[in-house]
């Protein structure tokens, strides 16, 4: 029987990446030349529609479209049906300005800039100029509308006369790296024509991927080339291997494995991960390593977050946590090298929501780490920086670690932390926040508490932005050099998407208003709703001297800490 | 546990620094001081410039805390940098008025001011480094802003609470007992004195006078009361926070306006001195 209260659960169908997708649409996507290698049944079949639906969208790009930049958060891949599409390859010095991209300039006041703050900031909250609507002047241009919405060069011959470039042709894959391995496009890429592109997002592209071995293989092969190598070359395990040393490079980067674990992320599914793990339930939490068993190789994180943690009584303890660029299982290998006994692993290893990980085989840490003469770790028994990460961990208070490690806090690369047994609630760091943006603080002195440390509602410049997936006009990005994320307010057109998105509530939307007080409201719609605009904490780029709050504070009660540093977490912990 | 007793932490490196820093400074003072005294100068002269220069510096940290955005140290510096100043202050000023109560109208309100702005120092001083503590231990941590807010909330819970039993025992027990004894509670806060003084002596009467009353109840009035004692305990803990956090927010209004006076007083005095008291010759 039906009652009124019965609803319809909602399938993979529901939640499409384009909503306006129809038949005929998908038809011209299975038809595209992209899917010719799979295999036919599975091109014809359901399913592959059903994924399609789900995951793909077409996008037509007019000339000077940013389709991608560099530096960016992806979560898509693009394959291009028709136009050509040019990717800007000059080096970074002389690259294209990051105003050009849209992205906000980040230059410090000057000093007289400073002081005159104190008699031109607003009395009104939210105050803002010119830039902020449709038709004003503005270095940035944008077109379309809600999720569709581009910006564009405004002189691409210019553009192109200027920057080295090359151009991908139809028929040719770009992003799929970015998008798999949730990291930043390492290039811009702009349409230099009309044209039309299929994109598809990093879910519908696995799909693909597990049933078709020539995709799989191809990316795999671009991966590996492009991505892999550069990782490893970067890791200080293998540093004795930057000189000189290609061939076994080569090898490493074939002979590793990529292994993916959790959801990409979403903050809904984040938080109730995190109340499980706050009630001992790791069940959320993919299993990566288990303790007890034989390490098969190093474990790489190059993205996301991993618990570290071993069995205490009927219990998980948390030992410490990992990020990228650190790797777990070695002082086991270590430890059991030369000896024909063994050692197992002596922890646990859980991922944190998505977690993306290269797998050294053993063989290989013997022979290229263990054995290399090269190698710092050639016949020496040396304290490693995962003991040495997890003795300081054990210098902060065990609730502590579980709170920050189960919230995911350790996420934060510049994370406001508030010692509640020095802070005498005095708001000068509320205060310094609001005087150094117009009179608009950019965080709540409020936010969870545990043993006396307040994590407060300010953004953490997290490792792992996920509120930067998604932005469909690139306002929020991150500086090119892992800095801080800031949201630029000419191209934000107020979705609410990193809001939404940010598991930690640092982002708010804002209702603006003119000089006057009074809110804009949008004139295209016929509620004539205020126009918002999404506001956080930028670590104050503009302000001479980094964050006002952190200096303002009179008591040494806050910090904005960097969470992958343990030791300046356990030296602030016990001052 | 003796190491925990026995660590050095950071901010006692740094205490220890300051002070060596103040004692040295007080006894070049002291000595500069002896020196110009048996070499007959006039030693009030330099002490009462050195005071002035103080309490200017003093002052200045006020000026620091509004000028937010410019690099000019951080907060907590200039804090400790003020609380040794004033330490040292205190010295100078009791060496310039010969440790005894000065003479003349002006001068006593002089002292005055600036005793009660030491003090004062002294107390917020004191008030910040044990109240964030005991509100970070008893209660749940509460916006002074919205304290009002909170308390209309527990105060409409009790009520409906009330109301209930009204409602559903046709009894007025509890709404008797509810405005004689717990409306005035409910209604704003109680007890400050008390609160600063960790006192719960008066929370403790109220919830015995409670227990004593449910031999007056039926089994769903208690369990109504039962819920308004937790209310009781919650609106105590507001009523701490909101003592505790109104100390902290409002020492600084008598502290700053006098340091304020405090420097046009001192310029006042200077003046006199030089036009009356024969300085300048």
């Amino acid at each position: 029987m039906t009652t009124e209260s019965d609803v319809r659960r909602k399938t993979q169908s529901d939640i499409a990446f384009d909503e306006g997708l129809d038949e005929a649409a998908i038809d011209e996507l299975v038809a595209a030349s992209a899917f010719e290698t799979l295999d036919p049944e599975y091109r014809q079949s359901d399913r592959f529609r059903a994924t399609l639906k789900a995951h793909a969208r077409i996008v037509d790009v007019q000339p000077a479209d940013i389709v991608v930049r560099e530096g960016d958060w992806g979560n898509s891949a693009f394959f291009i049906l028709s136009g050509r599409i040019a990717v800007e390859i000059e080096p970074p010095e002389s690259g294209m300005p990051q105003e050009m991209l849209g992205r906000r300039r980040d230059r410090p006041k000057s000093l007289l800039q400073a002081l005159t703050q104190l008699f031109t900031n607003h009395r009104f909250p939210e105050f803002r100029g010119r830039f902020s609507f449709a038709g004003s002047k503005s270095a940035v241009q944008r077109r379309g509308a809600g999720n569709a919405t581009r910006i564009y060069l405004q002189d691409l011959d210019g553009v192109l006369k200027k920057y080295a470039h090359a151009f991908l042709e139809p028929g040719q894959f770009f992003g799929e790296i970015a998008a798999l391995g949730r990291t930043r496009r390492t290039a811009t890429l702009f349409a230099v024509e009309h044209g039309r592109l299929i994109e598809i997002r990093w879910q519908g592209l696995r799909d693909i991927m597990r049933r078709d071995e020539g995709i799989q293989a191809l990316i795999d092969k671009r991966f590996r080339e492009r991505s892999l190598r550069a990782f490893l070359e970067a890791s200080p395990m293998f540093s004795h291997l930057r000189e000189g040393h290609d061939d076994a490079l080569s090898e490493l980067a074939n002979g590793v494995e990529l292994k993916v674990f959790g959801e990409y992320g979403r903050a809904q599914s984040f938080r109730k991960m995190a109340d499980e793990a706050m009630a001992g339930d790791f069940s959320g939490e993919h299993l990566i390593a288990s303790q007890g068993d034989y390490p098969n190789g190093i474990v790489m994180i190059r993205c996301g977050l991993a618990r570290v943690s071993h069995k205490f009584h009927h219990g998980e303890r948390t030992a410490s946590y990992l990020g990228p660029g650190q790797d777990f299982g070695f002082n086991e290998i270590m430890a059991g090298h030369g000896s024909n006994k063994p050692v197992s692993l002596q922890h646990s290893l859980r991922a944190l929501g998505y977690l993306m990980a290269v797998v050294v085989p053993t063989a290989l840490v013997e022979k290229y780490i263990l054995n290399h003469p090269d190698s710092p770790w050639h016949h020496k028994v040396q304290e490693t920086e995962a003991t040495g990460r997890s003795n300081a961990v054990q210098r902060v208070d065990q609730d502590l670690v579980e709170f920050l490690v189960g919230n995911r806090f350790v996420n934060g690369t510049a994370t406001m932390l508030i010692d509640m047994d020095r802070c005498t609630r005095c708001d000068d760091c509320v205060r310094a926040c609001a005087a150094s943006h117009d009179n608009n603080p950019r965080f709540l002195r409020n936010g969870p508490i545990n043993n006396g440390v307040m994590v407060a509602n300010a953004c953490m410049h997290c490792r792992d932005p996920i509120c930067m997936i998604e932005c469909p006009t690139g306002a929020i990005s991150r500086k090119l050099d892992d800095g801080e994320v800031a949201i630029n307010d000419e191209s934000c057109i107020g979705c609410g998407t990193c809001s939404n998105n940010c598991p930690y509530d640092a982002i708010r939307m804002v209702e603006i208003r003119d000089s006057g007080g009074l809110f804009l409201r949008d004139r295209s719609v016929a509620s004539r709703a205020p126009i918002t605009k999404a506001t956080k904490c930028d670590l104050c780029v503009e302000q001479k001297g980094g964050p006002a709050c952190q200096r303002a504070c009179p008591h040494d009660a806050m910090i904005r800490l960097d969470m992958s540093d343990v030791e300046q977490l356990v030296q602030w912990h016990n001052q | 546990m003796a190491q925990s007793i026995t660590t050095i932490t950071p901010f006692c490196v740094r205490r220890r620094r300051y002070s060596a820093v103040l004692l040295v400074l007080l006894l070049l003072f002291v000595a500069a001081n002896y020196l110009l005294s048996i070499t007959l100068h006039r030693t009030a002269m330099v002490s009462g410039w050195t005071l002035f220069l103080l309490v200017v510096v003093l002052t200045a940290y006020n000026l620091r805390k509004r000028i937010t955005f410019l690099p000019l140290g951080r907060s907590s510096t200039w804090l400790q940098v003020h609380i040794f100043v004033g330490l040292l202050s205190i010295a100078v000023f009791g060496m310039h008025i010969g440790w005894r109560i000065p003479n003349g109208v002006l001068e006593v309100a002089l002292a005055g001011v600036f005793l009660t702005v030491a003090l004062s120092g002294i107390v917020g001083l004191g008030i910040s480094r044990v109240f964030p503590r005991r509100l970070s231990e008893r209660g749940e941590e509460v916006f002074y802003a919205r304290i009002p807010r909170v308390l209309h909330r527990i105060r409409t819970a009790v009520e409906q609470e009330v109301l209930a039993c009204l409602r559903e025992d046709d009894s007025t027990a509890v709404p008797e007992f509810y405005s004689k004894h717990l409306r005035p509670f409910f209604e704003r806060h109680h007890h400050f004195w008390n609160h600063l003084i960790k006192s719960r002596r008066s929370e403790l009467k109220l919830l015995r006078r409670m227990d004593a009353y449910t031999r007056y109840l039926n089994s769903h009035e208690k369990q109504a009361i039962e819920a308004i004692k937790d209310y009781v305990k919650v609106k105590s803990d507001l009523d701490f926070h909101f003592a505790h956090q109104k100390i902290l927010k409002t020492w600084l209004f008598v502290h700053v306006p006098l340091s304020y006076s405090l420097v046009v007083m001192a310029i006042f005095h200077i003046v006199l001195v030089y036009a009356f008291a024969g300085a300048g010759s």
